[in-house]
């Protein structure tokens, strides 16, 4: 089976998103929004709520569940030293709210998201993109420059970093914007075989002990 | 001569560090092996970019995650060691040395549960586990360092006087329920028996128990088997896009007990950072994973 590959330029067109399935493989080249932190997330659904001004315009961008550790020089230059993935499913109150509400086109990170998100993403016209856990060194290559630094108050992981990224991947299509999501499909597949898997086990426990 | 304090703050320091940066050589072995034998391509793919990710991260001298997790050790004191020095105090010694040295920073993620504030420090940290080794003239000193990404995936349940269908059923829902989240393909730990607390680190010491080694008890040997492959046809595959890999071992072990029985079971991402030494009075360090 081959697999179908994309290189992709951010911002992404509504179009853009509803060719890519399930499996294929991306790489981004363009701007991206990234945080880790569970208060940020917490924070922009009170933007959202009219509590504080969002601190970037995420229309038509791309927002993931990516930590790193960024700086600021004494001269005013932004610089992130590594990045990598955090597990997205502890964001999944929050996504089914923020993909309309931002108008993201893309998010992501590690793990997918409720089915919640995957109908939202369906509605919106977005895609969830899997990047490698364990792949700072591999994700970090693909940071040209740092545009700016959002909620730099925050420990390092939490702000929201906007960055330039060329080929920024490989990444894996987790959840299409057609309401297909590798999640729900490998669990409802190991649902289905446990039972089976539960047989085969006992006729091996018989045989080992006998 | 003695094992001193200085030698256990350099220990702690450079353990931390070294669990960050490197694959262990079984484990990058397990995925290579897995690379070969998995049918599924985008399963193929991701093994080979895990393996690369180890590569340049051990090339380059970086950490393969971003996320440092928090400092745990486990120290196993030789009853023939000759001993002049404060563990407790060289340990946290150690840790502060590596939080103030370390190239490039760690991020903060030592968290207080009641408030949710993070940072370098805390209470109880680092969390060390100390034990003793009959006939031996060194401490050996393990660091896994351990972060939610797959901590959070850990569990326990007792039963009372369980078959080897209840508990086995049992350890495959928990696979189950961790799915793809812990960043597969992992190393599973098992604890049966014993009591509560007991119980939680037969699981977590098997973790550092070395891919491959063989279970010295044939009766756990043909269950680890069982288990691993029972949830490696789950499916989830690496990183949870499909495949026939989502464990490269489950390791078990079990402690006598009364009629109730503890099962543990817990993870180990891909990366299974795991960093060992063993040092010596006369100040040699001998470093293994």
């Amino acid at each position: 089976m081959s697999i179908t590959e994309h290189k992709l330029t951010l911002p992404l067109t509504e179009d853009a998103v509803r060719e890519l399935n399930v499996g294929d493989i991306v790489y981004l080249t363009g701007d991206i929004f990234a945080s880790a932190g569970m208060p940020t997330y917490d924070r922009l659904l009170g933007c959202l709520d009219g509590v504080e001004p969002l601190p970037f315009d995420f229309t038509g961008e791309a927002l993931f569940h990516l930590g790193s550790l960024n700086e600021e020089s004494e001269d005013g230059s932004l610089k992130i030293v590594y990045m990598n993935p955090t597990t997205s499913t502890r964001f999944n109150s929050h996504m089914p709210r923020l993909i309309p509400g931002l108008g993201l086109r893309a998010t992501g990170g590690k793990g997918g998201l409720s089915n919640e998100s995957v109908k939202a993403m369906a509605q919106a016209g977005c895609v969830y993109l899997s990047f490698l856990g364990g792949g700072a060194e591999i994700i970090t290559a693909g940071i040209r420059k740092v545009k700016a630094i959002g909620w730099s108050e925050m420990i390092s992981h939490y702000r929201i970093v906007h960055i330039e990224v060329e080929l920024l991947g490989p990444l894996t299509v987790g959840i299409d914007a057609h309401g297909n999501s590798i999640y729900d499909q490998t669990t409802a597949n190991a649902l289905e075989k446990r039972d089976s898997i539960l047989y085969e086990m006992q006729v091996a426990r018989e045989l080992d002990i006998n | 001569m003695a094992i001193t304090d200085d030698l256990i703050q350099e220990a702690t320091k450079e353990l931390y560090s070294r669990a960050l940066r490197k694959v262990p050589d079984d484990t990058k072995m397990a995925l290579a092996n897995a690379m070969r034998s998995e049918t599924n391509e985008t399963a193929r793919q991701i093994l080979k970019l895990q393996l690369r990710s180890a590569e340049l991260a051990e090339r380059n001298d970086r950490f393969v995650c971003s996320d440092s997790g928090v400092p745990v050790y486990f120290v196993k004191i030789g009853s023939k060691a000759e001993l002049s020095c404060d563990f407790k105090l060289a340990i946290r010694a150690g840790y502060e040395e590596l939080i103030e040295t370390i190239e490039p920073p760690i991020l903060k993620h030592v968290t207080n549960p009641l408030t949710l504030e993070r940072g370098y420090f805390g209470k109880d940290m680092p969390i060390v586990t100390y034990d003793f080794e009959s006939g031996v003239d060194y401490v050996e000193m393990i660091c896994s360092p351990k972060a939610l990404g797959s901590g959070r995936w850990a569990a326990m349940e007792l039963f009372t006087f369980p078959t080897l269908e209840e508990i086995e059923t049992y350890i495959l829902d928990v696979a189950i329920k961790a799915g793809a989240q812990h960043c597969p393909p992992v190393l599973m730990g098992v604890g049966i028996g014993g009591t509560f607390d007991f119980c939680a680190g037969l699981a977590k010491k098997q973790t550092l128990r070395p891919i491959g080694e063989q279970n010295p008890d044939p009766m756990l040997a043909a269950m680890e088997e069982r288990l691993a492959k029972a949830i490696n046809s789950l499916g989830f595959g690496p990183m949870g896009t499909g495949g026939d890999t989502t464990v490269l071992g489950v390791h078990v072990d079990f402690a006598s007990g009364h009629g109730f029985t503890p099962v543990a079971v817990c993870f180990n991402c891909w990366i299974n950072r795991r960093s060992r030494v063993r040092i010596w009075g006369d100040g040699r360090m001998e470093w293994g994973e």
